[in-house]
């Protein structure tokens, strides 16, 4: 089994898994390393350069990891979504009540 | 300063102004169909409209000011002043999500759809209130800021910045709602973001480029200002590193929670606006980053404005940095053109609270608690009304912020300390309920009271640092909701799988799942490691 996986099923994709904790994970180091990457490239030093370059690799990599998952749990999600909404009006509504427990 | 326009700079800020409102008047019709499109725009956006709106609207008018002061005085080790909006790098996967699957037009309302019964409805109305009033703090809070600057450019008094920029901004988001506010704050994020690199590396070139400020700084024996993790030690000194420590917790962890930063809550309707959970995660991420990176490029702008000028020690005076390197430095016919990027950095913020302040007003108190069964017609006026209201009562705010800023910043103080932790358990714990969430807020308000001002007032315990006030609120607080929690009834299990199988929520949600599972509404999970555990 690969460490990535990039096919999902709806139901699979709707579970948390290993590739949320990678973006997870990855997410803030990106932020952290563009802050200060960008500040001391701006003072011309290697540093601010080297940082900057990982902190961009690494967020093209986070996103070839996510973005498959990110796509199958929306695709899924905008079918249910009307009933969702309709739900929302009815409790919005004092309406909630009334409907039958799942 | 008096700062003298050419017709061509005049000219810039009619056009720009004139942009603006042309967004609203386009969008009318679009507005006015409906609640859902007044104040989310249909739910239908791709995601880098909600991203622009994202950095646009956290780039206000006191935004430079405030990172001007603090790189001022710390150099660039205070950029982590402004790491506190890094919480969006997990929310964006995690209680972004969360919250997109939800569907609640607001945070408020989102605790009827986690919370059931007589606490939640406490909860939404709570939260509603103090929603409203937050943002007619903020509408103050900013407008007053541009009345600062024209009283630095022109001389004009404090109310006349404060009044009219706003009253410009207001006519788009009456017509259109957040229609005009999410287009607006399109054109206005991309001019903002030009127009504070031009300035920046103007004010960067002008103090001798990158090799001139450090050199400069050396000559200065200031060589610590280029050192972005300079800390006055580990505890001592005002800018220690357990401070360091406690923000970068606070702003990475905060993720998992919602409402942990109060950004959280404009943010929350961008959210809902973007067409997909996809649109809404990279809005999230996206428009953070680019604020962050803005960030960095104003840090190193105000280190050369250091270099330039620096002996400043009144702060009203080194504030004003960074608007000094557009004002003092720009071209002639350029200066227009930065004024009315101030003006789209302004009119951004206050178009988003204005918008943002009548949903909790219309949705949440209006609609809910008075008239559920209005028509969308009728709602559409009622968030008019509801804008005009905030607009009137931020120019209040806005002409005694001098007297009340102490108060109000002790008020967003009690917002983020003590309630920290609860805002993260109510997304990843099943068992963290309503009263549980309640008595924290109530907690809080207490303990801050006592750990802030009372308590040191009477020499009790010593004046404690912003962090370690931190700490200890939060530990105080587990000590009221953990108890409070447990002793009394998780919510309704129908209600916890009803929102488990919609939100699909990260965390500790063990007997929910099982539930779920076992009436059929969602498959089992057949991993080896939810075996082991079952078996």
């Amino acid at each position: 089994m690969p460490l990535v996986r990039r096919t999902w099923t709806a139901e699979e994709a709707d579970k948390w898994t290993r590739e949320d904790g990678f973006a997870i994970a990855l997410s803030p180091i990106c932020y952290f390393g563009l802050t200060l990457g960008v500040a001391l490239c701006l003072l011309l030093r290697w540093e601010g350069f080297a940082i900057s370059a990982v902190s961009i690799a690494l967020i093209v990599w986070m996103h070839w990891i996510i973005d498959p998952k990110m796509k199958a749990i929306s695709e899924e999600y905008e079918k249910n979504q009307q009933g969702y909404l309709r739900d929302l009006e009815d409790s919005v509504r004092w309406k909630q009540h009334e409907q039958d427990a799942p | 300063m008096n700062v003298l326009f050419t017709w061509l700079d005049w000219l810039w800020v009619a056009a720009f102004l004139l942009l603006m409102i042309g967004s609203g008047v386009l969008f009318y019709r679009l507005g006015r169909r409906s609640q859902s499109d007044f104040f989310l725009a249909g739910r239908g956006l791709p995601w880098w409209l909600p991203a622009s709106s994202v950095y646009a609207t956290h780039t206000a008018t006191d935004t430079p000011m405030w990172i001007t002061g603090i790189i001022y005085r710390h150099g660039l080790a205070g950029i982590w002043y402004t790491f506190f909006s890094a919480w969006a790098a997990i929310s964006a996967f995690v209680s972004t999500r969360i919250f997109r699957r939800s569907l609640a037009y607001t945070q408020a309302e989102w605790n009827v759809v986690r919370f059931t019964g007589l606490g939640a409805e406490m909860l939404r109305g709570w939260m509603a209130g103090w929603q409203v009033f937050m943002n007619m703090f903020v509408l103050g809070w900013v407008g007053i800021a541009m009345g600062k600057v024209c009283a630095f450019l022109f001389g004009w008094p404090l109310w006349v910045g404060l009044v009219s920029f706003s009253s410009v901004c207001a006519v788009y988001v009456l017509a259109a709602g957040y229609w005009g506010v999410v287009m607006a704050d399109f054109q206005q994020g991309v001019i903002a973001f030009l127009v504070i690199m031009i300035v920046s590396i103007w004010g960067i070139m002008t103090a001798g480029g990158p090799t001139g400020i450090v050199e400069k700084l050396t000559i200065l024996g200031e060589t610590d200002r280029l050192n972005p993790f300079a800390f006055t030690g580990w505890w001592t000194g005002e800018f220690p590193a357990a401070w360091f420590v406690t923000m970068m917790v606070i702003a990475i962890l905060g993720g998992f929670g919602m409402g942990t930063s109060i950004d959280w809550y404009p943010e929350a309707q961008r959210i809902q606006s973007a067409r997909t959970v996809r649109d809404a995660s990279y809005s999230i991420w996206w428009g953070t980053l680019v604020g962050l990176v803005r960030n960095s490029v104003w840090a190193v702008a105000i280190l050369g404005f250091f270099v330039l000028f620096p002996g400043m020690t009144e702060t009203a005076e080194y504030e004003m940095g960074w608007f000094r390197l557009g004002f003092d430095y720009l071209p002639v016919g350029m200066v227009g053109f930065f004024f009315a990027a101030i003006l789209a950095i302004h009119l951004s913020t206050i178009s988003s609270h204005l918008n943002l302040g009548a949903l909790y007003a219309t949705r949440d108190l209006y609609q809910h608690y008075w008239n559920p069964e209005a028509s969308e017609r009728t709602l559409v006026w009622v968030g008019r009304w509801s804008t005009l209201i905030l607009l009137l009562g931020s120019f209040v705010y806005g002409l005694m912020m001098e007297n009340i800023t102490e108060w109000l910043i002790f008020a967003l103080w009690i917002m983020t300390a003590g309630i920290w932790l609860p805002n993260i358990l109510q997304v990843i714990w099943w068992r963290f309920n309503a009263w549980g969430y309640l008595s924290a807020w109530i907690a809080n308000l207490g303990f801050s009271w006592l750990v802030v001002w009372i308590l040191p007032e009477f020499g009790v315990i010593p004046e404690l640092l912003d962090y370690q006030q931190f700490w200890l609120l939060m530990l105080l607080g587990v000590g009221v909701f953990i108890p409070v929690t447990l002793l009394t009834k998780p919510e309704p299990m129908d209600h916890l799988v009803k929102y488990y199988v919609q939100a699909r929520p990260l965390g500790w949600w063990g007997p929910v799942r099982r539930e779920a599972e076992r009436r059929g509404l969602i498959q089992p999970d057949a991993s080896p490691r939810r075996a082991l555990s079952q078996s």
